[in-house]
């Protein structure tokens, strides 16, 4: 049946359009950037924090935050953790992929608009975070003043170093606030967890929008710091990750209760997920 | 009301193969289940069949898409969905809830599953009403009818000595009208279906109860037992959990998505190991939960239609009935 993949695509959610890595970026030892792209372009254009199914056939499927994207493509930072994560990072530029998407509800643009923004992040966590960041920087004047707050466990953890200590520098009225776990002999910067790093720059939780993603115990402390220095959680983002296997709301496994983070999620405030059970 | 003999089902079953393939409640291999008709299998009415028809709409297995992956290069195509007219004939009002709450779940809520929609479009529900209950049926208590449901194109309803038949939809209608030749007019009135053993006052105020009882110590005590085998998702006509997995011998393969079990150990856990639902406690009560408490909250329906297949095989007799039960007589401090 000659019907061409993308037209499938439009009326069947479930099955991958062909995509191609045209570029890989080594983060660090263990996280490369893949940049996908199809014979016609861009696969689709998310809204910032929006997820997509990245598959390597033969191997399997998984969700990925889309990291940011390009004129014709998009970039998946991924750290190798499992077997399809492995198998990407032997992959080499050229390698045809599936992928389908975008899911989820994407940052809340609108509502960050105007705002200040304190980004808060830990390791991998950067990579979804970071496609609001790119969406803040390039539309810098629809923003407030732009802070990143930032840890990973050594400096050759730190995910995104052009970005961090080049480009977003030269972004106006934009701080980088960055800390390792523990330095080596060439750092020179701060040393230190994230959250006692975030209560020695004591940012002020005035007209703000928090973004926090990290590992859960990150997330863990640093709510207690943001609530010692009185943050509203209204105010405080995150997105989550779960298991999921089909992205549309159908499979099951995501939920936190009536809640499918991969159709109404993955970006939830934390006084969302206050109402919601303590499963994620 | 119009009415057939319920000597003549064997005619109006060849008249609806008129229509595609009929699918007919009969033992097979051992298990009662839905299979294709053919002429002078036992058609079983009386009672409800082991097997649901769920998997006719939703296959136990079912290719979604083929690829050929060779080094650097790959072709995905996708498998043609089947869209021929079928007829499921004596499926029981229980089950015929079922398939609309499985209409909920595939159907609505921002995306259409073509896999589901395809096979969906093309078949006719004919149900059969219930004279006589089996010791586990509990439906009433579920707020189901046992002689008629919405969601069957045509239903029959039992009245003794025949079948009072209705149509329920516009294909109904249609129906209806083809095989009018085998019907006749009758004043007979349904007969109110008897046998129930398990009758309990609904579930009202049950999903907001469990609002505020995740916490709660219930759940420790309702999942001891459990052995994690997943009989009660498998006959299960509302579970609908699938996984995606894919199987590549050379350089071609397949995507294929099969039916999955909340009940299992690895349903929720994810690459690097972190689980959220990490032992049988949470694992049952995100079962419970979900049947109870979060599919009303989405969909406004109860996830449990009273078939009583779970109760009647479960190995270790976990009740859902008695579960509901524990749920009402717990109690519960605050939120």
């Amino acid at each position: 049946m000659a019907v061409r993949v993308e037209e499938i695509k439009m009326i069947n959610p479930l099955v991958p359009i062909k995509g191609k890595i045209i570029k890989i970026v080594t983060e660090t030892p263990d996280v490369k950037t893949f940049h996908v792209t199809t014979e016609n372009g861009k696969p689709f254009t998310p809204m910032p924090g929006q997820l997509a199914m990245f598959s390597l056939l033969g191997v399997g499927e998984a969700m990925f935050s889309i990291t940011t994207q390009g004129e014709n493509h998009l970039e998946f930072s991924i750290k190798k953790t499992g077997m399809l994560t492995d198998a990407l990072h032997a992959a080499v530029v050229g390698q045809e992929v599936g992928i389908r998407g975008p899911y989820g509800n994407g940052f809340p643009i609108d509502a960050v608009k105007g705002k200040d923004v304190l980004f808060i992040a830990g390791g991998i966590g950067l990579a979804p975070v970071r496609s609001l960041i790119t969406h803040c920087v390039a539309n810098r004047a629809d923003f407030g003043k732009l802070d990143v707050v930032y840890g990973s466990r050594s400096p050759a953890d730190l995910c995104f170093k052009e970005d961090l200590f080049e480009n977003w520098t030269k972004v106006p009225d934009m701080n980088l606030h960055v800390t390792v776990d523990r330095g080596d002999e060439d750092w020179t910067g701060p040393v230190g967890f994230v959250p006692s790093f975030l209560e020695e720059i004591n940012p002020d939780p005035k007209d703000k929008v928090t973004v926090v993603c990290g590992p859960p115990i990150m997330i863990k402390f640093v709510m207690q710091s943001l609530d010692k220095m009185k943050y509203d959680h209204q105010d405080i983002i995150t997105t989550l990750e779960m298991r999921m296997k089909c992205g549309i709301g159908k499979c099951g496994r995501c939920n936190i209760g009536s809640c499918f983070i991969c159709l109404d999620g993955p970006v939830f405030t934390m006084s969302q997920l206050a109402n919601m059970p303590n499963e994620y | 009301m119009k009415a057939i003999n319920k000597s003549q089902i064997e005619e109006l079953i060849q008249a609806l193969a008129a229509e595609g393939q009929v699918f007919v409640p009969q033992e097979l291999n051992g298990n009662t289940k839905y299979a294709p008709w053919q002429k002078g299998v036992q058609v079983i009415l009386d009672k409800n069949v082991l097997l649901s028809p769920k998997d006719i709409l939703f296959p136990q297995t079912e290719a979604m898409y083929s690829y050929v992956a060779d080094n650097l290069n790959t072709a995905i195509t996708e498998v043609a969905v089947a869209a021929e007219k079928q007829v499921i004939f004596g499926i029981k009002p229980c089950d015929v809830k079922s398939v609309r709450l499985m209409d909920l779940v595939f159907l609505t809520k921002g995306f259409e599953d073509t896999f589901y929609k395809t096979k969906k479009d093309n078949t006719l529900l004919v149900s059969v009403g219930c004279a006589k209950a089996e010791p586990t049926c509990f439906c009433t208590s579920m707020d189901v009818n046992p002689q008629v449901e919405e969601g069957a194109d045509l239903a029959l309803i039992d009245m003794g000595e025949e079948y009072g038949v209705e149509a329920k939809t516009e294909a109904g209608s249609q129906l209806l009208a083809k095989i009018n030749s085998l019907l006749k007019d009758s004043t007979g009135q349904l007969i109110e279906t008897t046998g129930f053993q398990i009758v309990f006052d609904g579930i009202e105020g049950v999903p907001e109860k469990l609002k505020g009882m995740f916490e709660h110590p219930i759940w420790d005590e309702i999942c001891l037992k459990c052995i994690s085998c997943g009989a009660c998702t498998y006959l299960c006509p509302t579970c609908h959990c699938f996984d995606i997995q894919t199987k590549k011998i050379g350089k071609e393969g397949y995507s294929y998505r099969c039916w999955d079990s909340c009940m299992f150990s690895d349903y929720a856990l994810m690459a690097g190991g972190h689980d959220v639902r990490p032992s049988k406690k949470e694992r049952v009560r995100q079962r419970f939960m979900h049947k109870l408490r979060y599919f009303p909250e989405r969909y406004n329906e109860l996830m449990c239609v009273g078939c009583g297949r779970c109760l009647a095989k479960c190995p270790v007799n976990v009740d859902i009935t008695r579960i509901i039960g524990q749920i009402k007589e717990a109690e519960v401090n605050g939120g």
